[in-house]
């Protein structure tokens, strides 16, 4: 709906973060924190809906210890990043992951409710 | 009645006279046909719309179909997912009583069919929507217009969905046939059944079958696999437990006193067995889990109730199969270093 959605080409895992290259010449970082603490998934996602369990959320994640994540293609939308310690159910589409880059908030500002999208 | 979606067609045609003039009868070929193109663009629309889209079949009734559909489709949104379900079983439509969606009634807005919210925000439609009553399917029993199906599917508001997954009914009939000629881009479809040699035999049926509707197999799930008791007893026991068929299962108690076995209710490995046969993938085995769908009464679940339990984690294993497949030769050509 919004602007188009440049294509990820590259995906760099480094030790505390990611490297994301775009077709529009763009590249950005985002930490491996920031990723888990915007996970989509039903579980992670209801944290971030109050600041102190967002914080809670938050706390947990930076407790675990550093690892890079395998990183898996979903179909032509997605990835998904599998930790030895952590959740790893969440299913990034790239315009989360696009949002992420931007420093933008991949749940725009919406509640995480179920069913509603 | 004009704004019904379905429309069904009284049986035995009328001959149409040969005259110059669009007759009454030509007028409303036409109109049939203007409404067959419409459907079919909407159908395309749908097929846009929605990225995956899974049929789930068995040989036989009562094998788990809709079960296996249901934690599927939940399965999936709990990992974040849009998901929505398609029930079209005609013969007993139990996807909505699953999803905690009893009673229900077509919802129809502006001739659009909108589908009703389960939980976790699964979308459903089913043909028991449909029905005055769900004890007596009967209209449903009597040879249904398969145009009737198609129009449905093509009336239906999804809106935006990473999954489709559609329960069809049991055995080789001409519904899957329909809906895989009308729906584009169906990706496959999974095959749920039984560790019973008879609903082995059927399965094999159900995969012929698919190679006649030349839509891939995702694979084979088997459901009611095995069914395991815990227990406890105090720690470091041993237990022997007199299991089916005159075998006897071990088990020790672990250091807080938990132990677990697993009884093969039916012969286990079936499923992996025809799979291989075929040489079709093997997406896993489901347990036998007496209170999987307590829904079957109020309408709960397991996977929404226990979302960390056994059988939940047994279907993301599944799931996990199938986006395997999935993502087989749809590369995103995104570069991972
Ligand atoms: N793995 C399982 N463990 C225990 N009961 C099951 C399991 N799978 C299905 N059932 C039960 O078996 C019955 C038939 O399942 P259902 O999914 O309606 O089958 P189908 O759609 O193939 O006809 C239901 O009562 C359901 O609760
Ligand atoms: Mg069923």
């Amino acid at each position: 709906m919004a602007e188009p959605l440049p294509t990820l080409k590259k995906l760099e895992r480094r030790t505390q973060d990611m490297v994301l290259t775009y077709d529009d010449g763009n590249t950005y970082t985002v930490t491996y924190d920031d990723l888990r603490h915007a996970c989509p998934c039903a579980k992670c996602a209801p944290m971030r809906n109050e600041d102190d369990t967002s914080r809670t959320l938050r706390r947990q994640i930076e407790a675990l210890p550093a690892e890079k994540p395998t990183v898996r293609t979903v179909g032509k939308y997605a990835v998904s990043f599998e930790w030895l310690q952590g959740c790893s159910s969440g299913i990034y589409r790239f315009e989360r992951l696009h949002d992420l880059a931007l420093r933008r908030d991949p749940d725009r500002g919406k509640p995480y409710v179920h069913g509603a999208w | 009645m004009a704004d019904s979606p379905v429309t069904i067609n009284s049986p035995g045609g009328q001959s149409t006279p040969a005259s110059s003039e669009p007759t009454p009868q030509e007028q409303k070929q036409m109109e049939q046909a203007y409404a067959q193109m419409k459907r079919k663009m909407a159908m395309e629309e749908i097929g846009r719309k929605i990225k995956h889209k899974i049929m789930v079949l068995s040989g036989k009734g009562g094998v788990g179909k809709s079960t296996v559909s249901t934690g599927l489709a939940l399965s999936l949104a709990q990992q974040g997912h849009r998901v929505g379900i398609l029930d079209i079983d005609i013969t007993g439509p139990n996807v909505p009583k699953m999803m905690g969606l009893d009673g229900r009634r077509l919802h129809v807005e502006n001739k659009r069919i909108h589908p009703a919210e389960g939980h976790l925000g699964v979308k459903v439609i089913s043909m028991a929507f449909l029905l005055e009553d769900e004890d007596t399917p009967v209209v449903w029993r009597g040879p249904i217009k398969l145009g009737a199906i198609q129009q449905f599917i093509g009336d239906v508001e999804w809106g935006e969905l990473e999954y489709l997954i559609i329960d069809f009914p049991p055995g080789t009939s001409d519904e899957p046939l329909t809906v895989a000629q009308s729906l584009p881009d169906i990706d496959g479809m999974v095959i749920v059944t039984t560790p019973q040699q008879v609903a082995l035999l059927d399965s094999r049926k159900s995969i012929t079958f698919s190679e006649s509707l030349k839509v891939p197999v995702l694979g084979v799930v088997e459901n009611m696999s095995g069914f395991t008791v815990n227990g406890t007893a105090e720690p470091g026991t041993s237990l022997s437990i007199a299991g089916p068929g005159g075998k006897t299962l071990s088990a020790t108690a672990d250091s807080e006193g938990r132990f677990s076995v697993t009884l093969d209710i039916f012969k286990q490995g079936g499923g992996q067995a025809t799979a291989d046969e075929f040489g079709v993938p093997f997406l896993g085995a489901l347990p036998f889990d007496p209170g999987f769908v307590r829904g079957g009464d109020d309408g709960v679940h397991r996977i929404v109730s226990e979302p960390d339990g056994p059988s939940a984690h047994a279907f993301a294993n599944v799931v996990a199969a199938i986006q395997a497949q999935l993502s087989d030769g749809s590369d995103s050509g995104l570069e991972i270093v």
